[in-house]
């Protein structure tokens, strides 16, 4: 093997890449041609290139991505912020060398510049990420309806446990949440449905509905649990259902009186 | 646009903001690529379930410290690091990552087969293993390369040549 044909083997791994530029290329290929010693090199490189293609990834066990999911919940659950790595500031001195004034103007231009072009690409960013947000809070709704309206009680319970991740529900989602309160066969459905709802409160379409449960709700944990909101929410209009309420031969006594001791605090 | 479909710095940018169920999609985008790099590292599989699951961990944890940079060299960048430190806490028992010439471990032995490919990436030096498992394996592209490792692209072009070369010797000496 001569000192060429030396050279030209050390080109093979990039020329395999094709990272080789035109003219060093085409002087690999003219070896690859005339010389035994250089083709019998680059058929080995290939070789071990097709192994590499070859070589399976290794799958990780099964419990693998339940750990991953796990571990994932529980940070969901406290999440409190994350931890900042320090970053040192550096002081710098100001030049105070004479004549450096122009010096310094030019780098000011150099670096508004750039910040203005940085500014520009992080806008950009953000306006791509609010759009991606917003659509990312629309599956996220979608989701959350499917799931309240899914046949299985626990998905039903899963859908409402989700509205806490939306600060703000639009009305479908209240609806959704008063159409579990008021038509769910299952108590906890009912029961999780009205947790959720207590905390818009404000609104009036959910005092609507808390009113209108008061007349239906036949599950005790559930009627004690609507009254102590209307009395918070400080509900007028739920005096009449309340008393609706006491007057019923059927009402447990219980109930009785914690409509009795809440009807005072309704100012 | 579904989030499926979303680059990793958008779905990252929604993670440093809070939102942690969008890692599910880095998770099954990226988990298999750092975990067989860290294997082809280590040569230890459980070993690397362990650290593939911290890397993710630490991205939770550190994810105010996300800088809109290429994900995949900040992810990377996470589970080199984490090897590294596994191996300078765990010295007594294992070889210091830098010069070690990989040897499957004990755990390893007899429950894994190895490619030919994989015993002889496993007598390179550390750093040419590396460079070869990132680029040729997990296929990571030199800009992003030289952004994990600290260097210019050219630099670690230059790098997975010579590392090429090297493991082409000891792949046709093994045979």
């Amino acid at each position: 093997m001569n000192d060429k044909e030396k050279h030209i083997i050390s080109l093979l791994p990039e020329y395999l890449e094709g990272a080789l530029d035109a003219a060093k290329a085409e002087q690999v290929k003219k070896y690859l041609a005339n010389s035994e010693v250089v083709s019998k090199e680059h058929k080995a490189y290939e070789a071990l290139l097709e192994a590499f293609k070859k070589e399976e990834q290794l799958l990780p066990s099964k419990e693998f991505k339940g750990k991953f999911l796990a571990m994932l919940e529980n940070e969901k659950k406290q999440q409190t912020g994350t931890i900042p790595i320090a970053i040192k500031q550096v002081k710098r001195r100001p030049n105070v060398f004479s004549g450096a004034l122009r010096i310094a103007a030019g780098l000011a231009l150099l670096i508004g510049a750039f910040a203005i072009g940085h500014f520009t690409a992080n806008q950009r960013f953000s306006q791509e990420l609010t759009v991606v947000e917003n659509e990312a809070q629309k599956a996220k709704h979608i989701a959350v309806i499917s799931l309240l309206e899914n046949q299985s009680a626990s998905k039903r319970i899963q859908g409402v446990q989700y509205i806490e991740e939306f600060s703000t529900p639009d009305t479908t989602i209240i609806d959704a949440l008063v159409d579990r309160l008021l038509e769910d066969e299952h108590t906890n459905v009912r029961l999780s449905a009205m947790e959720a709802l207590s905390r818009f409160r404000n609104s009036e379409r959910v005092k609507r509905a808390f009113i209108q449960a008061l007349k239906t709700e036949k599950d005790p944990s559930i009627q004690i649990a609507i009254i102590q909101n209307l009395v918070q929410m400080q509900e007028k209009k739920a005096i009449g259902p309340m008393q609706d309420l006491l007057e019923q031969e059927g009402t447990q006594p219980f109930i009785k009186e914690e409509i009795t001791n809440a009807l005072p605090k309704i100012i | 646009m579904l989030l499926t479909e979303q680059t990793d710095e958008v779905l990252m940018a929604l993670v440093s903001k809070g939102d942690l169920e969008v890692l599910k999609v880095l998770f099954d985008r990226h988990h298999l690529h750092v975990f067989n790099f860290l294997y082809k590292m280590c040569g230890d599989k459980q070993l690397s379930e362990d650290l593939t699951q911290d890397v993710f961990y630490k991205v939770i944890k550190y994810r105010s410290t996300y800088n809109n940079g290429k994900f995949i060299s900040w992810l990377f960048t996470i589970a080199r690091n984490g090897l590294k430190t596994h191996f300078s806490r765990n010295h007594n028992y294992h070889d210091p990552l830098e010069g070690l010439t990989e040897q499957p471990s004990e755990n390893a032995v007899g429950q894994e087969e190895y490619s030919q490919l994989h015993r002889a990436l496993s007598l390179l030096e550390t750093s040419d293993r590396e460079v070869l498992v990132l680029h040729k394996l997990q296929e990571i592209r030199y800009p992003e390369l030289a952004e994990i490792l600290g260097s210019t692209p050219g630099a670690i072009k230059t790098k997975v040549s010579r590392a090429l070369k090297k493991l082409k010797e000891i792949y046709y000496q093994k045979l």
